[in-house]
């Protein structure tokens, strides 16, 4: 089937198969590699992408459920060469250790923000609940998006 | 105390920049032209004989081959083995000719594409003729059915000082428990993958997102017998391991593959497929006397522990000497004795797993200490500060000395901060129909690497480039936690230079010069921080050699000062940068160094952690309000990575406590092998996790530090259980203390 989409602000037309999870269309049809499979089942929230202002788990969507859609996915976050508030916030926090789960966590805030830019410490934590980390035990990740809740304007 | 110019400080790590951008590259982000993707066809039996019938399989699109035992050279290796002087039994496989657990490699499908792999995959048939199945512990030791061989026992070991009788006759009380840990999944959120590919000059390039790039090296030319000059593994981004990563596994298979095709082969698993098929933590089942005087005094101590091995020998001598020697090291027993037994299954190989051998030990000997605490009616904390080692005593079983130990320090810190008299006095009045409240407290006892047990030392080159940069090769692998990042701080304290010129190498077999051990056993900061240490010495001695050989300026009128060389009473000032064209201008010499080193101490590290726990009788669902972890660090490089550690180690240990447990049903099958199933903890469930640093500045060690990252994964456990009986009045040692397994304890007391 032709899908066309918008990922990341642009216009994306491709001739794949509907059935291809949406995870496989990101990063081999369109080389957005920083969205990361870890579980494959929806439960790791490593492949977490923002699809029409939702968060969902890449990995259980099929790319043809995205006809029409918009999507948005770390490759995304960065605006005219700056960072996302998030991004600067997880960086100076140390909320980032090897890396893998965090375009992830980013995406899964960043979905809870572009609702409600100033969540309670107990939003943060329901948004992001879907994500594992294995590495940090999640006190810095919640600490720099608490901080970038602060700051949003 | 030394002030530091930049170690102690917070530090913003230099590589969070591209993973919060998501650019960071990892192995499955990678291609290569021409490259295979290879899925192995792991065994749904745990021991059986097969016939693969891949007729089907071959014919999908796309599949270049199905390898099975017969296509692989017969090579028999064990994975632990991460030097030529270690000989353990060698009894794996690239490719196996019998199953011998759920997970065990049996074929391996190569094809242009992912799809096609998964297509092969599902259309390749299995025939299994079933044999007998030892499916724990028990039924291991019994020798009815054998995994291999004539017995199941695969390695044992008796350690122990003092005189048992002597203790036992004056002891006013034996407390004894029995208590289990279960086997668990490490975790990394990065599947286990790895890739490999023959170069332009014929040599084989196998790309590791591990721990042990030398031994990669090694076993992949044992098994291929190719020279070591003609293999080169590189460390590449790694998303976690937890010594996960640690036996090389994908890597023989990725090398092996490429080389037999001659074409780059990336070898990739999923999360299923990591769970079974790689490494498991060692579960085991542990029994612990300890006599007691009613004054508080421990007099000795017994401790017979059975490790699940698994199928192969993998790590059963790691495991059992791992989890012996951190009970020799935390308490004054004037006697002990341990006897350690490590079986093989038919379950997933044991491996290295965060803290080896110590969330094991301490779960079941820091559940005792409370038990003998309450036996003789004394405050927890208060029998144990009775009883914790001092500074500076030897190791009775004749370990390194334990240093500048802190432990008592970190103790009554901790009860200080977590108002322990009065919890442990008072909480349980809270008490009510449907919640129980408890405290706990647990201590536990670490390394810093191999001295005194094997061989440890590391080489290191120093460069300073007329640009006025450092770099530093050393073959370090970095899992995540910042090691590059504290060891660029430790070598801007070693040359005088800012932090953002050095940079530090990540392992290369060919590039990076050759180091013990591997990022393994809590060594890296404090060896190769003394490594680097040594290093800019020497090449600040160079710098100022320099500048006295073709300046002619006396070495004692020099001082550096953030990477310049000043004068002595003079406004004269060298950047590094220029001193490096001196040299080489004038001295036909470029400015760096290469050296060896050794540490020569191993002092102890000391965590003691303190919880306090809310537990549903009802449900029984644990919460885990507060934990407190105080730890004997030494001196912390970067505090931001120290927390980061800590609350990260918090969370895999209060897994193991609390959910985490791989499940086998008598047939050896797992019955949770996904993350649907098998319960870590996420946001909801991490307690909020307050940190003290203790940092005792051990003497012998470069700058005072001392290891946290395995250390901060083992007291949180038992601190937790022991709140949990505490709260509840149980005697609870069987770990994950699951919400079925306190209902039903709660139904026993009635």
């Amino acid at each position: 089937m032709k899908i066309r989409a918008v990922v990341n602000g642009a216009a994306v037309e491709k001739e794949i198969d509907g059935s291809k999870r949406l995870i496989d269309f990101l990063r081999e049809d369109l080389g957005l590699t920083g969205t990361k499979e870890g579980c494959s089942e929806g439960e790791c929230g490593a492949c977490t992408v923002i699809l029409n202002g939702e968060a969902v788990p890449s990995c259980l969507v099929l790319a043809g459920q995205i006809q029409g859609g918009e999507i948005l996915t770390i490759e995304g976050l960065e605006k005219n060469g700056e960072l996302d508030l998030l991004q600067k916030k997880f960086i100076s926090h140390g909320a980032i250790q090897c890396g893998f789960c965090t375009p992830g966590f980013l995406m899964s805030a960043k979905a809870l923000f572009m609702k409600n830019p100033h969540p309670s410490s107990e939003e943060i934590r329901r948004a992001i609940e879907g994500n594992i980390c294995r590495c940090t035990g999640y006190i810095k990740i919640v600490e720099a998006i608490e901080d970038a809740a602060k700051e949003m304007e | 105390m030394k002030q530091f110019k930049y170690i102690g400080k917070r530090f913003q790590r230099e590589d969070s920049l591209e993973r919060a951008e998501g650019k960071t590259k990892f192995l499955a982000d990678c291609k290569r032209l021409n490259m295979l993707y290879g899925k192995l066809i792991l065994s749904e039996h745990a021991h059986a004989d097969f016939q693969l019938d891949t007729e089907e399989a071959l014919k999908v699109p796309g599949v270049y081959k199905i390898l099975t035992y017969e296509d692989i050279p017969h090579v028999a290796y064990n994975s632990m083995e991460w030097f030529t002087g270690i000989q353990a039994q060698r009894d794996e496989y690239i490719l196996n000719e019998r199953a011998r657990f759920v997970g065990d490699r049996i074929g391996l499908i190569l094809a242009e594409s992912k799809e096609a792999c998964e297509k092969a995959w599902c259309k390749v048939k299995v025939q299994y003729q079933d044999l007998p199945v030892v499916a724990d512990l028990q039924t291991a030791q019994e020798d009815r059915i054998l995994v291999r061989g004539k017995t199941n026992l695969a390695y044992e070991k008796n350690i122990g000082y003092g005189d048992l009788a002597n203790a036992e006759a004056e002891a006013d009380f034996i407390v004894e428990d029995r208590g289990s840990t279960p086997r668990t999944h490490h975790l990394a959120i990065e599947p286990h993958i790895a890739m490999a590919e023959v170069d332009d000059f014929g040599n084989l390039v196998v790309y590791s997102p591990g721990q042990v790039v030398f031994a990669a090296q090694m076993q992949l030319s044992r098994i291929l017998h190719l020279s070591y000059a003609r293999i080169r593994v590189i460390k590449c981004n790694m998303g976690g391991s937890f010594g996960g990563k640690q036996q090389p596994l994908l890597e023989l298979t990725a090398g092996v593959a490429a080389w037999l095709t001659q074409r780059p082969v990336q070898i990739y698993m999923n999360r299923r497929e990591s769970m079974i098929g790689t490494f498991t933590r060692n579960g085991t089942e542990a029994r612990v006397a300890t006599a007691v005087r009613k004054d508080g005094k421990i007099l000795e101590r017994k401790v017979d522990t059975c490790f699940d091995g698994g199928a192969y020998d993998t790590n059963n001598t790691s495991i059992v000497n791992a989890y012996a020697k951190k009970l020799f090291r935390l308490y004054r027993i004037p006697a002990q004795e341990f006897h350690g037994r490590a079986y093989y299954t038919d379950k997933t190989p044991g491996g290295a797993c965060r803290a080896y051998g110590g969330p094991q030990n301490h779960a079941i000997t820091e559940v005792n200490i409370d038990h003998a605490a309450r036996v003789i009616g004394m405050d927890p904390c208060e029998f144990r500060l009775k009883n914790l080692v001092e500074p500076y005593d030897a190791d009775p079983v004749g370990g390194p000395n334990l240093g500048k130990a802190a432990v008592k320090e970190c103790l009554r810190k901790g009860m200080e901060a977590f108002h322990w008299k009065e919890k442990y006095a008072h909480i349980r009045e809270q008490n009510n129909d449907r919640y129980a409240y408890g405290v706990g407290v647990a201590c536990a006892d670490h390394g810093n690497g191999y001295f005194g047990a094997f061989p440890e030392f590391t080489n290191v080159e120093m460069i300073l480039h007329p640009d006025g940069t450092a770099l530093v090769k050393i073959a370090v692998h970095e899992q995540g936690c910042g090691t590059l990042d504290s060891l660029r701080l430790t070598a801007a304290e070693a040359l005088d230079l800012a932090p953002e010129k050095i940079t530090i190498t990540e392992a290369d077999t060919l590039l990076t010069p050759y180091d013990s051990a591997g990022t393994q056993a809590s060594r890296v900061t404090f060896v190769s921080s003394g490594a680097i240490l040594q290093a800019g010495n020497q090449l600040r001695e160079k710098i100022f050699q320099t500048l006295h050989e073709v300046e002619k300026i006396e070495p004692d009128l020099l001082y550096t000062d953030n990477g310049t060389v000043k004068v002595k009473g003079s406004d004269k000032t060298y950047t590094y940068g220029e001193i490096a064209t001196l040299r080489e201008k004038k001295m036909f010499d470029p400015l760096s160094v290469y050296i060896h080193y050794e540490p020569h101490s191993n002092p102890a590290a000391y965590a003691v952690s303190f919880a306090q726990v809310k537990v549903d009788k009802k449900t029984g669902l644990v919460e885990v309000q507060k934990l407190l972890a105080v730890h004997d660090i030494g001196q912390a490089v970067n505090p931001t990575l120290v927390e980061g550690q800590i609350q990260g180690g918090a969370q895999f240990i209060l897994g193991m406590a609390l959910s985490e447990e791989l499940v086998y049903d008598s047939k050896g099958n797992v019955k949770n092998s996904s993350l649907s199933k098998y319960h870590t903890l996420n946001v909801q469930d991490m307690p909020p996790v307050d940190i003290i640093l203790v940092e005792s500045h051990d003497e012998s060690s470069p700058f005072g530090v001392k290891s946290v990252g395995e250390m901060s994964a083992v007291a949180p456990g038992p601190a937790v259980v022991n709140a949990i009986n505490h709260a509840l009045g149980t005697e609870l040692t069987d770990y994950p203390l699951t919400p079925e397994r306190i209902i039903e304890a709660l139904e026993q007391k009635g």
